[in-house]
């Protein structure tokens, strides 16, 4: 099969894949204008019953729950934070992509939610130590949504991450990224941005998936979002954790992050620990709420 | 055969016979195996980070985390088994991946690597045997039987350390 028969059906694939929920859509727009407020959210939130039970459920959960519990959306919303409850939106529907075995990475079914959702608690921990704030009120959520482009591709990578692994090896390829292209004329950021295109995800998203490869690439404006998910996604690599796929580790860390980040070794291993941490303490909360991974 | 399974910072020891000690995806993190043949024994903790100063707290709940709390904390484990003896243990090292970072700050991989030898040296132990560093993301399976340690890694099959 040549690689233009494969894009073909990977841009067959991508018109095809279920619609992002509108009300994750809507609140992701919501979230990241910065003149919203509390109630812009639970207006959106209130308007499914099943994520409000859901949210409300967490938010009481032994993870999250404090001395007393929380009876109003207000009050859930304000206790989980803002960005977790695109996590629970996102986590909670089935009709999304991350559940699948991605075969082409050697990924098991599951480990591409556990990734995204360390790589989103990873971003929006960075995003404490950028020496400029914007955009990064998306930065969790673009973390999330960052590899989707694998869910598309995995299945045409079917077999070859041996290949793929043996080409970064030897240096004929700079990064996994690079071992894609060789392969599909295409790679997982390219199909993840024209995915986002069709789910109408807001822009600086769009870009954060584009480019969490290169951030250097991106354009100036989201540069800064870009580079909190290019940096969470290499401290989830980094950390592990049960079972990261064979693309682990073969990505370069653009250098240039030091002019952006005010970070240092001890600050970046308490970002390490609060990842494992929070991790844990979401994944199950979703989980307990029937969404999630299909782990075997 | 049944399977412990060690969670990052977790740790195992185990002289059942037909005991199986696995670990996933160590990225930067170090399986430190230790083995006491003439005891029949073998353990291993997943330690993450090098230094339990940066949390005290969860050093105390999840010792396994760091270099320093997470080898004593084995090494105890084979005190409780009545293995006392340095001379007894063989150690073996896996993990330590590293990502390419001019500025020190995301070379976590190697930082582990170095502050394990430096714990194991304070107890008069060295590695025999590493499978560390490089940008390779190791699973490993320990097992009581033989003591043999495998690694395996998604693309690059399996091998014995």
């Amino acid at each position: 099969m040549g690689t233009l028969d494969i894009a073909d059906k990977i841009a067959h694939k991508i018109d095809n894949l279920p619609t992002l929920p509108t009300i994750v859509t809507a609140l992701m727009n919501t979230i990241g204008d910065e003149d919203h407020n509390l109630r812009d959210v639970v207006k959106i939130v209130s308007s499914d019953t099943s994520l409000t039970a859901n949210i409300l459920r967490i938010a009481n959960s032994a993870a999250f729950s404090r001395q007393s519990d929380v009876d109003s959306l207000e009050k859930a919303i304000v206790r989980l934070g803002e960005k977790l409850i695109i996590g629970i939106a996102i986590g909670t529907s089935s009709s999304v992509v991350f559940d699948d075995e991605l075969e082409g990475y050697q990924a098991t079914a599951g480990t591409l939610w556990d990734h995204s959702l360390r790589t989103a608690i990873a971003s929006r921990e960075l995003a404490a130590f950028a020496k400029k704030k914007d955009y990064l009120e998306l930065a969790f959520t673009a973390g999330l949504l960052h590899d989707i482009g694998k869910s598309v591709i995995s299945e045409y990578l079917r077999g070859k991450a041996s290949l793929m692994t043996k080409l970064y090896d030897k240096g004929l390829v700079e990064d996994f990224l690079e071992a894609e292209r060789e392969i599909l004329g295409t790679d997982h950021s390219e199909v993840g941005f024209s995915i986002a295109k069709v789910w109408n995800i807001p822009e600086p998203i769009q870009v954060a998936i584009r480019y969490h490869h290169s951030p250097s690439d991106a354009s100036e404006e989201y540069r800064l979002l870009v580079f909190c998910v290019h940096m969470g996604d290499l401290i989830t690599q980094i950390s592990g954790g049960e079972g990261e796929g064979a693309d682990s580790f073969l990505y370069n860390l653009d250098q240039s992050y030091i002019d952006f980040f005010g970070l240092n070794r001890t600050a970046f291993d308490r970002i390490i620990l609060n990842v494992e941490e929070e991790f844990h303490a979401v994944k199950q909360s979703i989980e307990q709420c029937g969404g999630g991974t299909n782990e075997p | 055969m049944s399977v412990l399974y060690v969670g990052v910072g977790e740790y195992a020891a185990s002289k059942t016979p037909g005991e199986v000690i696995k670990t996933l995806g160590l990225g930067s993190c170090v399986a430190v195996v230790l083995l006491a043949p003439r005891h029949r024994a073998v353990g291993m903790v997943h330690v993450a980070l090098p230094d339990s100063s940066i949390n005290l707290k969860r050093a105390e709940e999840r010792p396994g985390t760091f270099a320093d709390t997470g080898i004593p904390i084995l090494i105890g484990e084979f005190k409780r088994m009545g293995i006392v003896n340095p001379r007894d243990f063989i150690v073996k090292l896996a993990g330590g991946a590293s990502i390419m970072d001019r500025n020190n700050v995301f070379n976590i991989g190697k930082r582990n690597v170095l502050a394990v030898r430096k714990i194991l040296w304070k107890y008069r132990l060295g590695a025999i045997a590493e499978s560390v560093g490089d940008t390779i993301s190791r699973s490993v399976a320990l097992d009581v039987n033989t003591g043999r340690v495998k690694i395996w890694s998604p693309g690059r099959g399996e091998w014995e350390l």
